[in-house]
Protein backbone atom coordinates (compact mmCIF):
# COMPACT_ATOMS: atom_id res chain seq x y z
CA UNK A 1 0.00 0.00 0.00
CA UNK A 2 1.50 3.51 -0.68
CA UNK A 3 2.25 5.75 2.08
CA UNK A 4 3.07 9.33 2.77
CA UNK A 5 6.28 11.44 3.70
CA UNK A 6 5.85 10.31 7.55
CA UNK A 7 4.88 6.34 5.98
CA UNK A 8 1.37 6.31 6.88
CA UNK A 9 -1.03 4.43 4.87
CA UNK A 10 -2.89 6.43 2.53
CA UNK A 11 -6.52 7.22 3.94
CA UNK A 12 -6.14 5.41 7.27
CA UNK A 13 -6.19 7.41 10.37
CA UNK A 14 -3.12 7.05 12.37
CA UNK A 15 -2.31 7.83 15.74
CA UNK A 16 0.56 10.82 15.75
CA UNK A 17 3.84 9.90 16.52
CA UNK A 18 5.77 11.85 19.24
CA UNK A 19 7.88 14.87 17.59
CA UNK A 20 10.93 13.47 19.09
CA UNK A 21 10.97 9.65 20.25
CA UNK A 22 11.56 9.27 24.09
CA UNK A 23 14.81 7.55 22.96
CA UNK A 24 16.43 10.47 21.20
CA UNK A 25 14.84 13.10 24.13
CA UNK A 26 16.59 11.27 26.17
CA UNK A 27 19.85 10.83 24.81
CA UNK A 28 19.51 14.67 23.57
CA UNK A 29 19.39 15.93 27.33
CA UNK A 30 22.16 13.53 28.37
CA UNK A 31 24.53 14.42 25.38
CA UNK A 32 23.71 18.85 26.96
CA UNK A 33 25.08 17.97 29.79
CA UNK A 34 27.95 16.01 28.32
CA UNK A 35 29.07 18.98 25.95
CA UNK A 36 28.83 20.86 29.33
CA UNK A 37 31.03 18.50 31.02
CA UNK A 38 33.67 18.88 28.69
CA UNK A 39 33.14 22.55 27.73
CA UNK A 40 34.11 22.65 31.20
CA UNK A 41 36.54 20.45 31.45
CA UNK A 42 38.42 22.09 28.22
CA UNK A 43 37.49 26.29 29.68
CA UNK A 44 39.53 24.77 33.00
CA UNK A 45 42.86 23.55 30.47
CA UNK A 46 42.49 26.87 28.38
CA UNK A 47 43.09 28.51 32.04
CA UNK A 48 45.83 26.13 33.41
CA UNK A 49 47.22 26.49 29.96
CA UNK A 50 47.22 30.21 29.70
CA UNK A 51 48.69 30.28 33.52
CA UNK A 52 51.88 27.94 33.16
CA UNK A 53 54.83 29.77 33.62
CA UNK A 54 57.59 28.83 31.38
CA UNK A 55 55.62 28.17 28.30
CA UNK A 56 53.27 24.95 27.29
CA UNK A 57 54.03 22.59 26.83
CA UNK A 58 56.03 22.86 30.45
CA UNK A 59 59.35 22.22 29.79
CA UNK A 60 61.39 19.13 30.31
CA UNK A 61 58.16 16.80 29.71
CA UNK A 62 57.53 14.50 26.76
CA UNK A 63 56.16 15.46 24.04
CA UNK A 64 52.67 14.34 22.81
CA UNK A 65 52.45 11.93 20.13
CA UNK A 66 50.63 14.72 17.01
CA UNK A 67 51.34 13.20 14.20
CA UNK A 68 50.42 9.22 15.12
CA UNK A 69 46.82 11.19 16.92
CA UNK A 70 46.13 12.92 13.22
CA UNK A 71 45.95 9.54 11.75
CA UNK A 72 43.90 8.28 14.97
CA UNK A 73 41.65 11.53 14.69
CA UNK A 74 41.11 10.36 10.76
CA UNK A 75 40.05 7.36 12.10
CA UNK A 76 37.30 8.53 14.62
CA UNK A 77 36.04 10.56 11.85
CA UNK A 78 35.87 8.13 9.35
CA UNK A 79 33.91 5.78 11.97
CA UNK A 80 31.35 8.77 12.24
CA UNK A 81 31.00 8.86 8.11
CA UNK A 82 30.73 5.23 8.28
CA UNK A 83 28.12 5.51 10.98
CA UNK A 84 26.26 8.37 8.90
CA UNK A 85 26.40 5.78 5.55
CA UNK A 86 24.76 2.72 7.97
CA UNK A 87 21.91 4.75 8.92
CA UNK A 88 21.00 5.91 5.01
CA UNK A 89 21.43 2.20 4.48
CA UNK A 90 19.67 1.44 7.43
CA UNK A 91 16.05 3.54 6.40
CA UNK A 92 16.40 1.92 2.73
CA UNK A 93 16.66 -1.31 4.31
CA UNK A 94 19.59 -2.07 2.30
CA UNK A 95 22.26 -5.13 2.62
CA UNK A 96 25.31 -2.77 3.37
CA UNK A 97 23.96 -1.65 6.52
CA UNK A 98 26.05 -4.44 8.65
CA UNK A 99 28.98 -3.65 6.69
CA UNK A 100 28.84 -0.32 7.16
CA UNK A 101 28.01 -0.67 11.08
CA UNK A 102 30.63 -3.29 11.29
CA UNK A 103 33.36 -0.71 9.51
CA UNK A 104 32.36 2.24 11.87
CA UNK A 105 32.78 -0.08 15.12
CA UNK A 106 36.17 -1.40 13.84
CA UNK A 107 36.80 1.67 13.21
CA UNK A 108 35.93 3.12 16.86
CA UNK A 109 37.99 0.11 17.97
CA UNK A 110 41.32 1.02 16.11
CA UNK A 111 40.88 4.79 17.75
CA UNK A 112 40.69 2.81 21.14
CA UNK A 113 43.44 0.57 20.59
CA UNK A 114 45.80 3.40 19.33
CA UNK A 115 45.00 5.01 22.31
CA UNK A 116 45.87 2.41 24.40
CA UNK A 117 49.04 2.09 23.17
CA UNK A 118 49.67 5.80 22.88
CA UNK A 119 48.98 5.79 27.03
CA UNK A 120 51.39 3.20 27.66
CA UNK A 121 54.28 4.70 25.24
CA UNK A 122 53.70 8.35 27.58
CA UNK A 123 54.23 6.53 30.72
CA UNK A 124 57.15 4.57 30.00
CA UNK A 125 58.38 7.98 28.82
CA UNK A 126 57.23 9.51 32.19
CA UNK A 127 54.54 11.26 31.74
CA UNK A 128 51.57 10.03 34.58
CA UNK A 129 48.98 12.18 35.69
CA UNK A 130 50.97 12.93 38.80
CA UNK A 131 54.13 14.21 36.76
CA UNK A 132 52.74 17.96 36.56
CA UNK A 133 50.00 20.15 35.31
CA UNK A 134 50.48 18.62 31.09
CA UNK A 135 50.07 15.06 32.70
CA UNK A 136 47.15 15.82 35.46
CA UNK A 137 45.45 17.75 32.09
CA UNK A 138 46.13 14.95 29.54
CA UNK A 139 44.80 11.99 31.28
CA UNK A 140 41.60 13.67 32.71
CA UNK A 141 40.92 15.33 29.27
CA UNK A 142 41.48 12.20 27.07
CA UNK A 143 40.74 10.29 29.63
CA UNK A 144 37.28 11.37 29.96
CA UNK A 145 37.31 11.28 26.16
CA UNK A 146 38.51 7.52 25.77
CA UNK A 147 36.03 6.59 28.66
CA UNK A 148 33.09 7.86 26.31
CA UNK A 149 34.45 6.18 23.20
CA UNK A 150 34.61 2.66 25.24
CA UNK A 151 30.80 3.36 26.60
CA UNK A 152 29.76 4.25 22.49
CA UNK A 153 31.77 1.44 21.47
CA UNK A 154 29.83 -1.21 23.55
CA UNK A 155 26.64 1.00 22.74
CA UNK A 156 27.47 0.32 19.04
CA UNK A 157 27.74 -3.40 19.40
CA UNK A 158 25.14 -3.87 21.15
CA UNK A 159 22.97 -2.44 17.91
CA UNK A 160 25.19 -4.52 15.74
CA UNK A 161 24.06 -7.53 17.53
CA UNK A 162 20.57 -6.58 17.36
CA UNK A 163 21.06 -6.06 13.80
CA UNK A 164 22.33 -9.28 13.21
CA UNK A 165 19.05 -10.50 15.43
CA UNK A 166 16.94 -8.27 12.99
CA UNK A 167 15.15 -6.94 16.29
CA UNK A 168 16.81 -3.41 15.77
CA UNK A 169 14.53 -0.68 15.34
CA UNK A 170 15.17 3.59 14.72
CA UNK A 171 13.97 4.35 18.32
CA UNK A 172 17.30 2.27 19.29
CA UNK A 173 19.71 3.09 16.44
CA UNK A 174 18.98 6.62 16.17
CA UNK A 175 20.07 7.68 20.54
CA UNK A 176 23.48 4.91 19.37
CA UNK A 177 24.12 7.15 16.75
CA UNK A 178 23.58 10.64 18.67
CA UNK A 179 26.10 9.49 21.17
CA UNK A 180 28.88 8.20 18.93
CA UNK A 181 28.75 11.80 16.75
CA UNK A 182 29.37 13.29 20.10
CA UNK A 183 32.17 11.25 20.87
CA UNK A 184 33.29 11.85 16.95
CA UNK A 185 32.74 15.67 17.39
CA UNK A 186 34.27 16.60 20.61
CA UNK A 187 37.74 14.36 19.81
CA UNK A 188 38.91 17.41 17.08
CA UNK A 189 38.39 19.82 19.85
CA UNK A 190 40.57 17.60 22.24
CA UNK A 191 42.80 17.01 19.74
CA UNK A 192 43.04 20.63 18.72
CA UNK A 193 43.12 22.21 22.61
CA UNK A 194 45.73 19.20 23.99
CA UNK A 195 47.98 18.59 20.91
CA UNK A 196 48.89 21.48 18.64
CA UNK B 1 0.11 37.87 64.72
CA UNK B 2 2.00 35.98 67.35
CA UNK B 3 4.55 37.89 69.21
CA UNK B 4 6.85 34.49 68.58
CA UNK B 5 6.28 34.88 64.90
CA UNK B 6 7.05 38.77 65.12
CA UNK B 7 10.32 38.09 66.99
CA UNK B 8 11.15 34.53 64.34
CA UNK B 9 11.03 36.99 61.53
CA UNK B 10 12.98 39.97 62.94
CA UNK B 11 15.33 37.40 64.45
CA UNK B 12 15.91 36.48 60.70
CA UNK B 13 16.12 40.21 58.81
CA UNK B 14 18.59 41.19 62.19
CA UNK B 15 20.35 37.74 60.92
CA UNK B 16 20.68 38.60 56.83
CA UNK B 17 21.96 42.23 57.63
CA UNK B 18 24.58 40.71 60.07
CA UNK B 19 25.59 38.46 56.96
CA UNK B 20 25.40 40.73 54.61
CA UNK B 21 27.51 43.55 56.74
CA UNK B 22 30.29 40.42 57.51
CA UNK B 23 30.40 39.86 53.42
CA UNK B 24 33.49 40.67 52.25
CA UNK B 25 35.26 40.41 48.79
CA UNK B 26 36.68 36.87 47.86
CA UNK B 27 39.48 36.40 45.13
CA UNK B 28 38.16 32.81 44.59
CA UNK B 29 38.71 33.25 41.28
CA UNK B 30 42.29 32.68 40.04
CA UNK B 31 42.28 34.38 36.74
CA UNK B 32 40.12 37.65 37.50
CA UNK B 33 42.68 38.95 38.96
CA UNK B 34 45.97 37.84 37.33
CA UNK B 35 48.56 40.37 36.29
CA UNK B 36 49.27 38.19 33.09
CA UNK B 37 47.16 39.34 29.98
CA UNK B 38 46.89 35.74 28.05
CA UNK B 39 45.58 34.46 31.71
CA UNK B 40 42.96 37.05 32.06
CA UNK B 41 42.50 37.00 28.19
CA UNK B 42 41.30 33.14 28.74
CA UNK B 43 39.05 33.83 31.89
CA UNK B 44 37.07 36.06 29.01
CA UNK B 45 37.07 33.57 26.38
CA UNK B 46 35.85 30.79 28.24
CA UNK B 47 33.48 32.68 29.99
CA UNK B 48 32.31 33.61 26.43
CA UNK B 49 32.31 30.00 25.51
CA UNK B 50 30.26 28.94 28.77
CA UNK B 51 27.47 30.94 28.39
CA UNK B 52 27.38 30.81 24.54
CA UNK B 53 27.17 26.75 24.22
CA UNK B 54 23.70 26.38 26.42
CA UNK B 55 22.50 29.06 24.88
CA UNK B 56 22.85 27.81 21.62
CA UNK B 57 22.02 24.01 22.37
CA UNK B 58 18.88 25.18 23.66
CA UNK B 59 18.24 27.79 21.24
CA UNK B 60 19.28 25.18 18.70
CA UNK B 61 17.23 22.44 20.34
CA UNK B 62 13.80 24.90 19.94
CA UNK B 63 14.24 25.55 16.82
CA UNK B 64 14.62 21.99 15.40
CA UNK B 65 11.61 21.07 17.79
CA UNK B 66 9.80 24.03 15.76
CA UNK B 67 10.72 23.07 12.50
CA UNK B 68 9.19 19.31 13.34
CA UNK B 69 6.25 20.33 14.81
CA UNK B 70 5.56 22.54 11.53
CA UNK B 71 6.36 19.92 9.48
CA UNK B 72 3.89 17.55 11.24
CA UNK B 73 1.43 20.27 11.00
CA UNK B 74 1.51 20.90 7.48
CA UNK B 75 0.45 17.08 6.84
CA UNK B 76 -2.85 16.48 7.28
CA UNK B 77 -4.16 13.94 10.14
CA UNK B 78 -4.88 11.42 7.44
CA UNK B 79 -2.54 10.37 4.86
CA UNK B 80 -3.95 11.40 1.05
CA UNK B 81 -1.78 11.14 -2.17
CA UNK B 82 -0.71 14.47 -3.33
CA UNK B 83 -3.21 14.98 -6.40
CA UNK B 84 -6.22 14.39 -4.04
CA UNK B 85 -5.05 16.65 -1.57
CA UNK B 86 -4.35 19.60 -4.41
CA UNK B 87 -7.68 18.88 -5.21
CA UNK B 88 -9.30 19.44 -2.34
CA UNK B 89 -9.05 23.74 -3.00
CA UNK B 90 -9.26 25.98 0.09
CA UNK B 91 -9.91 22.93 2.67
CA UNK B 92 -5.67 21.72 1.48
CA UNK B 93 -3.53 22.87 4.28
CA UNK B 94 -0.97 23.44 1.09
CA UNK B 95 -1.01 25.90 -1.30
Amino acid sequence: MPDDALGRPYGVPTRREPVVPNGVMGMLIFVATEVMFFSGLISAFVIGKSNALGGWPPPGQPRLPIEETALNTAALLASGVALFFANRAFQKDSPHTKRLLGLAIGLGGVFVLFQGAEWVALIGEGLTITSGQLGGYFYLLVGTHALHVVAGFLILLYTYRKLSEHELDRFTFWPAQIFWYFVVGVWPILYWQVYL
Amino acid sequence: MPVWMRFTRASLALAAVAVAWAADLAYACPSCASPLEENRQAFVDTTVFLTVVPLAMMGGFVWWIRRKLREQDELPEIAVPPNLLRDAGRFSKRP
